[in-house]
């Protein structure tokens, strides 16, 4: 009977961990008839996606891991690989060693970046994410500057089909022909007419070595201990402030590299906008994938990649299948992302509040039983 | 040598008190009214526009105001007020009023749905208090796009509202001509350039000055004490019997509804009624408008909402035209997000003095 | 211990700023234009073949890129500091094709566009003579691109 009882608990609590992921299968398995992709299309898109994003979304790991909550700041990176391709493609570098080159030179600019946003973050401890949110607004309005006005008489753009006719700034959309799949392509194969990236999974797959690797070094464990409690933390003789920047500049490199990936694979991007929205697609990701704001693994970081781009590919075309109009289906899944990171974050603030109330509690009997021991 | 150290500590204090970036906005508003007339542009037409765009704004700005008093912080849930009062404005115009009649209807029937979702984003707040930045945040980002899917469904079917072509679902941009457009600004307006279209906003100033009134008056009260005392020390507040869950639910739905009467504001000003993602667009000048006033996160009052107001508006409006005749490069779009952001980010970084953290 | 740390961190930087040295080598691209067309060159002139077979590697194995006629003009696109191409040459109308033979033409690093005049080459002529750049026409442009600052929420795919 107690047995019995306890299994039933587990699997109401299993439900409840996973209650994002599960909602999103039923949202995919709805779409899914209604949208009337055949299966392979379906799986080729998904397979192209998981290898364009799944980079990006792991550049958000290692700050959770520091307790720095979700890194909206990572569209710094994003700005910075977007900085060095546009270099890379007017100094006309080609293929793979355009793209490796675009990503050296992304180091730097995404090492600033992040200093400068730790640095930041760290005089706003306890409120990390919404300051993150608009350093990377912040960060866009320098990132035009720096496009649209410095890009031509400072930092020299020589060719034509990049730099605007009235001789400053960068055209609206940046071609990336030139390197386009070059990535995706190389070790390529093909099964029953999928395309699969191999060598981009492999980079995928270095990186995840790295993240499991980095966990076990001394500053992995640093900023475990830093996300448990600074204050204990600080006086174990951890430089709580350099890991939580050490944190920030990882995250940002790796973002670089990711939206490198990213636009690789597409081809090209729009200049001025092509950042804004990866911070959210990419949060939204990785928190359908069952993550949470304080705990998320490389597991969440795929699951979150399949089941939400289900939901993107799927969710256009059976919107215009209920409705008619074609535009349903795009607001809708921009809904969701962001329903997703709300339902997120009411519920790590409603679980830090319970976890602070039942502390209070237990501090509280402790110390009752501590006196009554004494007397 | 005594003195002057003092005074020198003084000078330092008064610098901390106005912040760095506030006291930088400043001097470049001086900067952009100094250098206007020298690069010819006109004085009075540009501060006229500065007035008006003054009217448009300080409502929406006023309504920062009380969920900040109350310990709620910044606002960025303001775009489910705004949808209030899109919400507010489309169903009067579907209803047929016309006119000054149709500014007040929208107002009328946009307080229902102001207070019901002001009523479930005070609920939700009171949950998670110490994240509400964030979450509301995404909640505004998370109203604003499930609305663009009802704008689209919704059985709207007023000719001037809907899409010509298909007959349903409403355009992104409704003009207000013949409804509420220019409805406040036009009531005793004072013609500055009457051939340019320049008319001093009499009306709509003060319905703003009624309203900020109402809210010091407000804020006077017994209750409105309460909420000042709930945002500043929440404990005391607690133990000398406030109930601070119902003043911070009281003040999100004074916030809510204040910011659907300012987009209704706004709209009669602007003369255009725009849908979809434009909601959005709100929420960041408002915030810098109120932070670059002085406010802080926990602290915010009527002068910070005037000031703030003219200050931003000023540098939206010198910018694109000072600016750019000085340097031949129209830097007024990047000025703009740079000076609202930079403004939120310092605010966000600034040591809280005495706050609820 | 911070010293050692110091060495590693800059022989990183030395590292990588190799790399990124080499790939700007490796990996510049050109647009290359063969032609086919006759020259005068210091008093002589050199003619120009009936037919030249062009193929892009160091055999006549795949598809030509292009079989140019006298005149003619054809581009293909390489990564790196040299081509090799293969051609095969046809002097006559009516005649035989020739052997193919394979050369290697370096390019200059700060040409987009370089071309190459392969009855010149062929000739031996130095690179002044065979190499030239391509200019491309630039089409004026009466109004500048709108250019869109977006600041907020927009629909995209991901």
């Amino acid at each position: 009977m107690k047995q019995k009882q306890r299994t039933k608990f587990s699997l109401k609590r299993l439900l409840q961990d996973n209650s994002v992921p599960i909602m999103f299968v039923l949202i995919c398995a709805i779409c899914f008839p209604l949208a009337g992709y055949s299966p392979s299309y379906l799986i080729n898109e998904l397979i192209t996606r998981m290898g364009r994003n799944t980079f990006l979304i792991l550049a958000l790991l290692i700050p959770i891991m520091a307790g720095m909550g979700l890194n909206f700041g990572m569209t710094l990176g994003a700005m910075a690989g977007e900085i060095a391709l546009i270099l890379v493609v007017d100094w006309q570098i080609w293929g793979i060693p355009g793209i490796i080159l675009a990503m050296i030179i992304s180091i730097p600019i995404s090492i600033l970046l992040g200093v400068f946003c730790g640095n930041l973050l760290n005089k706003a401890k306890g409120r990390e994410m919404i300051t993150s949110y608009f350093i990377s607004y912040f960060m866009n309005g320098v990132y035009q500057l720096v496009v649209l006005f410095l890009m031509g008489p400072i930092i020299p753009i020589v060719h034509a089909s990049l730099k605007l006719p009235r001789g400053y700034g960068v055209r609206n959309t940046v071609s990336l022909l030139s390197m386009r799949q070059y990535l995706d392509n190389l070790l390529a194969i093909n099964v029953n007419g999928v395309k699969i990236p191999v060598l981009t999974f492999i980079i995928i797959g270095v990186l995840c070595l790295f993240i499991i690797w980095f966990r076990r070094t001394k500053l992995g464990q640093d900023m475990r201990a830093v996300a448990q409690d600074m204050e204990v933390a600080r006086d174990a003789g951890i430089n709580v402030d350099r890991t939580r920047i050490v944190a920030i500049v990882i995250s940002t490199v790796v973002a670089g590299f990711g939206m490198i990936i990213y636009l690789q694979n597409l081809g090209n991007f729009p200049t001025y906008s092509a950042h804004m929205q990866i911070g959210t697609f990419s949060i939204a990701a990785l928190l359908v994938g069952g993550a949470s704001v304080e705990r998320a693994s490389i597991g969440n970081a795929f699951l979150g990649v399949i089941l939400f781009h289900m939901m993107f590919i799927l969710a256009p075309e059976a919107g215009t299948a209920i409705t008619g109009d074609s535009m349903i289906g795009e607001y809708f899944r921009t809904f969701v992302s962001y329903g997703v990171i709300t339902v997120a974050l009411i519920m790590y603030e409603t679980r830090k509040r319970r976890v602070k109330s039942m502390t209070g509690h237990l501090l509280a009997q402790a110390q009752k039983e501590e006196e009554a021991r004494s007397k | 040598m005594e003195n002057t150290l003092e005074k020198k500590n003084r000078v330092k204090d008064l610098l901390d008190s106005y912040g760095l970036p506030r006291l930088i906005i400043t001097c470049f508003v001086l900067l952009l009214f100094i250098m206007a007339p020298m690069v010819g542009a006109d004085l009075t037409m540009q501060i006229g526009n500065v007035i008006n765009r003054f009217s448009w704004n300080a409502v929406l700005v006023l309504a920062m105001v009380p969920m900040i008093h109350s310990g709620c912080s910044l606002n960025f849930g303001i775009p489910l007020g705004i949808i209030a009062g899109l919400l507010g404005g489309t169903l009067s115009i579907q209803l047929g009023f016309t006119g000054t009649t149709s500014f007040f209807m929208a107002i009328l029937l946009a307080t229902p749905f102001a207070l019901l979702a002001g009523g479930g984003y005070g609920w939700l707040l009171n949950r998670i208090k110490g994240g509400e930045m964030m979450i509301a945040t995404y909640v505004g980002l998370a109203s604003i796009s499930f609305m663009c899917m009802m704008w689209l469904l919704l059985p709207y079917t007023s000719p001037t509202m809907v899409w010509g072509l298909s007959g349903q679902g409403l355009r992104t941009t409704i003009s207000l001509d013949g409804f509420y457009g220019g409805t406040l600004a036009n009531f005793l307006a004072i013609p500055i350039a009457p051939d340019k279209g320049l008319y001093f906003p009499t009306g709509a100033l003060l319905f703003f000055a009624l309203l900020a009134f109402a809210m010091w008056a407000f804020l006077h009260t017994k209750t409105g004490t309460a909420m000042t005392a709930v945002g500043s020390n929440p404990q005391f507040a607690r133990a000398s019997g406030i109930s601070v869950d119902k003043m911070r639910l009281l003040s999100v739905v004074m916030s809510t509804w204040l910011g659907a009467v300012g987009i209704l504001v706004y709209q009669q000003g602007f003369g255009f009624m725009q849908l979809y993602m434009a909601p959005n667009n709100m929420t960041l000048p408002t915030v810098a408008a109120i932070l670059i006033g002085g406010a802080a996160v926990n602290k915010a009052s009527i002068p910070n909402v005037i000031i703030g107001t003219i200050l931003f508006q000023s540098v939206v409006t010198l910018t694109p035209t000072v600016l750019t005749a000085m340097i031949h490069m129209d830097v007024s779009e990047v000025v703009r997000i740079i000076v609202s952001n930079g403004m939120i980010v310092y605010a966000l970084t600034r040591k809280v003095k005495g706050g609820a953290k | 211990m911070n010293k050692r740390r110091l060495v590693f961190q800059l022989l990183l930087v030395l590292v990588l700023a190799a790399i990124a040295g080499v790939m700007m080598l490796i990996g510049r691209g050109h647009t290359v234009y063969f032609d086919n067309k006759p020259l005068e060159y210091q008093g002589t002139s050199y003619e120009s073949p009936y037919k030249i077979e062009v193929h892009v590697g160091d055999n006549a194995d795949g598809d030509a890129i292009s079989k140019l006629y006298e005149g003619e003009r054809t581009s293909a696109t390489q990564i790196g500091q040299e081509i090799t191409i293969t051609l095969i040459i046809t002097r006559e109308k009516g005649g035989d094709e020739e052997a193919p033979v394979t050369y290697t033409i370096p390019l200059p690093y700060n040409m987009d566009g370089p071309i190459i005049n392969l009855p010149a080459y062929l000739a031996g002529l130095p690179e002044e003579a065979y190499l030239s750049e391509f200019v491309p026409v630039i089409t004026e442009e009466p109004v500048d691109e709108e250019i869109v600052i977006d600041d907020g929420m927009s629909l995209g795919d991901f």
